[in-house]
């Protein structure tokens, strides 16, 4: 017995020390060349500034692991990046911080009050806005089937006589329907309206045309980086995607693809402090850092998403070539954007309250859908 | 009276062996019971405790007990009376002032879809209700889904502690607001399709590693030492490799502009425009699984196999059997044991796997370990998601009761 008090004391000597190194806030985001612009761009300035350690950790999205972290009482995560919906989820569910918006953040470098700089008022209590990013659609200019025609409509996505092809396609209903929708001619601003008081059915039967069509057909993907991975392998002529990826492909990678911004989706990301996490006070400065005017503006040197805060774009447009291609060089970032004047001709602004509350019956139908694919 | 035999310090023989016995059962006990403690604590109790969510809806009971109370005297046939309304409206009223109505928002929504803007729009206006009026109109003047009994039926049913209309669910039934259990619309069945899907792809997997597993492992079994050894590694190679990185490399090989199609096209077997589809369907999720999971089929049948005596074959022979005949009546039987065991393995494995098929199978790859995930994951629906997970712990459970009806689990040699 006394042995077992030694040997215990011992480890607990081993242990303390590294329970009490510097400070560090672990940051969970989607990964690949997003978490790489984060780290670049605020995460790796603000831990030179204050020596406080930042660890990035990659997810898939979803709620189930903070949730389980929070029931086991052994939480890990710091920060985390959702998308609207799961703000609101998480909120309700009690796992995130609430926040005092105007006193927690600061005023923009334009002077404007946090809430009046932000593009958007928040979804819930519990976020703060990080980035504007689209999904849109890309497509293969290699490819031979294009006959020196190229698609620049959501129509032409949903017209596989015309251009024949395969088809990727984000797995979750998200995004497909809105794309099935306006390609049938419903205007962008009218898409959850259409579904709230019709159903998803017509949205459906778009999509069902264009995967069974002999010349179309569908396959999915689940991971952001897939969908230019796919038009560079051939896997599929046209894949909608996350704008700033397949920026990324174009830009960095010198992949062989064009955008098309007709009837995107603009849609907002945003932080949440997780309540309780290990390292709270000290993310909080973290986040305000994060999410201030230069450090969303620096983010923007390395993807071209927008950042949320108005005056971040100032200072953008005021440094053109803003954007930092390690292959390319300098590059013009302010076209890119998802919220060009160009880019949002005709564009759908996600309803992340839609989707919360129709969440079940959609995901049903979705997955229904797709199994008698 | 038989006389008493003593040991040497006196006591009765008979009293001596019980106690050395019963020493020796608890040092046995003893031995194994950090393993006992922890398959217990580590996994029996967490399992039931997870499938106890399926059923278990206290708090939803805890946060609205007054109103499940006064609703129980509400038939439904018309809307609720003031009695309800009221109750509602101060319990409503006391989990904003908590900031609990979120997680009361988020399981009515499951119940029925709409609840969750519906709680939120409430609790902010709540403030604005006059005491005095009619609650149920005030309720109405917010939202006018309050007007629709289907949610205050939603209410009712929601704060129930306990419910078993996960497990209808799981199997595409609804229990609607006057009690009738009937399918759920065609448009919106899927649970069905994949419990098919799902077995159908565990049986179609186990069958093709059988195929492939028998020749391997009966070379592996005859072949001297020194080679086997190196067939050995290579049947055990993707054991040392992850699940992702292999499933990774099957994409590669297998996709339309991959090293097998551009190995055919160069060989002019199939022509450039004529690419054969092996992967995003059933094609790409029956090779990839079956390559993951041979290792499963071969190890039992190998062992089985090498205890054989060749000599068995040879006697066969010489009394006039075609190897054909020796094989089917002398060989093949002996196997058995193997075969069962390599069999329910494979079979077992590939019921829960979902990884693998959702990378390669395409629109087709959804398995119901997936719609798990899905619920686990992303709808943080986690009654559903632990009835369909007891579901198929008892579908796996019958599967092994049946192998022990049919073969006997005594039967079933692993090496």
């Amino acid at each position: 017995m006394l042995r077992l008090t030694k040997i215990m004391s011992l480890a607990a000597l081993l242990v303390a020390p590294t329970m009490a190194t510097a400070a560090e806030v672990n940051v969970v985001s989607w990964g690949g060349a997003y978490t790489e612009s984060q780290k670049l761009g605020y995460g790796d300035p603000y831990q030179e500034k204050s020596g406080v350690q930042v660890n990035w950790i990659d997810y898939s999205g979803g709620l189930s692991e903070i949730k389980a972290q929070v029931e086991s009482g052994a939480i890990t995560w710091d920060i985390i990046d959702v998308y609207a919906r799961d703000t609101i989820i998480g909120c309700d569910e009690g796992l995130f911080v609430e926040f005092d918006f105007d006193n927690d953040f600061p005023a923009g470098v334009n002077g404007m009050k946090a809430s009046d700089d932000f593009f958007a008022p928040m979804p819930s209590d519990c976020a703060v806005g990080n980035i504007l990013y689209s999904w849109n659609y890309a497509y293969n200019t290699d490819n031979i089937n294009f006959d020196g025609s190229y698609p620049d409509s959501m129509e032409d996505f949903f017209n596989p006589s015309k251009y024949p092809g395969v088809r990727s396609l984000y797995s979750s209903a998200m995004s497909n329907l809105e794309f099935a929708l306006v390609a049938d001619g419903v205007p962008g601003a009218d898409v959850y309206d259409y579904m709230e008081e019709n159903g998803i059915d017509r949205a459906l039967d778009k999509l069902s045309e264009l995967c069974n069509d002999p010349n179309g057909g569908c396959i999915f993907w689940s991971a952001g980086a897939q969908p230019p991975e796919q038009l560079v392998s051939g896997e599929a002529i046209m894949a909608t995607g996350w704008n700033g990826r397949h920026f990324n492909a174009i830009v960095n990678e010198g992949s062989p693809m064009k955008m098309v911004w007709d009837g995107q989706i603009l849609d907002y990301e945003y932080f949440v402090l997780v309540k309780g996490g290990p390292n709270q006070a000290e993310a909080m400065e973290a986040l305000k850092y994060f999410t201030s005017s230069e450090g969303l503006a620096g983010s923007a040197k390395h993807i071209a998403y927008a950042p949320f805060r108005i005056s971040s774009l100032d200072i953008i447009m005021a440094d053109e070539p803003w954007f930092n291609s390690p292959q390319a060089g300098a590059v013009e970032i302010m076209p890119h954007m998802p919220t060009a004047p160009a880019n949002t001709k005709n564009y759908v602004l996600m309803n992340p309250e839609w989707y919360a509350d129709n969440n079940t019956d959609i995901n049903d139908a979705w997955e229904a859908w797709k199994a008698n694919l | 009276m038989s006389a008493e035999i003593r040991t040497s310090d006196g006591e009765l023989l008979s009293v001596k062996l019980r106690k050395v016995e019963r020493r020796r059962r608890t040092t046995a006990f003893l031995l194994a019971a950090p393993l006992l403690f922890f398959i217990v604590f580590a996994y029996v109790i967490p399992i039931f405790q997870m499938l106890g969510r399926s059923v278990d809806n206290v708090q939803m009971n805890e946060f609205l007990s007054e109103t499940h109370e006064v609703m129980q005297i509400w038939d439904g046939t018309e809307m609720p009376g003031e009695d309800v309304t009221s109750t509602f409206f101060y319990e409503l009223k006391g989990l904003v002032e908590e900031k609990n109505h979120g997680k009361i928002a988020t399981r009515l929504n499951y119940e029925k879809g709409g609840f969750t803007s519906l709680i939120k729009k409430t609790a902010r206006k709540l403030k604005d209700f006059d005491e005095n009026g009619n609650f149920l109109d005030q309720f109405i003047n917010v939202h006018k889904k309050w007007g629709d009994i289907e949610y205050w039926l939603a209410l009712k049913r929601g704060t129930d502690a306990y419910h078993f209309r996960k497990y209808l669910t799981t199997f595409d039934y609804e229990q609607k607001f006057d009690g009738s259990i009937e399918r759920i619309p065609e448009k919106k069945r899927i649970n069905v399709t994949l419990w098919l899907r799902t077995i159908f792809v565990a049986a179609g997997v186990t069958f093709c590693c059988f195929l492939l597993a028998y020749p391997i492992s009966h070379l592996l079994s005859v072949l001297p030492t020194r080679y086997s050894n190196l067939l050995m590694i290579c049947v055990l190679l993707p054991f040392w490799t992850s699940l992702l990185v292999r499933t990774s490399s099957w994409m590669v090989l297998l996709q339309k502009q991959g090293v097998l199609n551009d190995t055919l096209v160069s060989l002019g077997i199939v022509a450039d425009e004529g690419r054969l589809e092996l992967m995003y369907n059933m094609t790409g999720t029956f090779i990839a699984m079956t390559q993951i999971l041979l290792p499963f089929m071969v190890l039992p049948l190998y062992s089985v196999m090498k205890t054989i005596p060749p000599s068995l074959m040879r006697a066969a022979t010489s009394m006039g059997a075609t190897p054909f005949l020796a094989f089917r009546k002398i060989y093949f039987p002996l196997t058995y044991a193997g075969i069962s065991a390599g069999s329910i393995l494979v079979f077992v494995l590939s019921i829960g796997y979902y990884i693998t098929p959702a990378l390669v199978g395409g629109a087709k790859g959804t398995l119901i370990s997936n719609r798990i995930a899905y619920h686990m994951q992303q709808s943080l629906d986690w009654s559903l998601a632990t009835a369909m997970a007891a579901v198929l712990l008892v579908a796996v459970l019958i599967v092994y009761w049946l192998y022990n009806k049919i073969v006997g689990i005594d039967n079933m040699r692993l090496g």
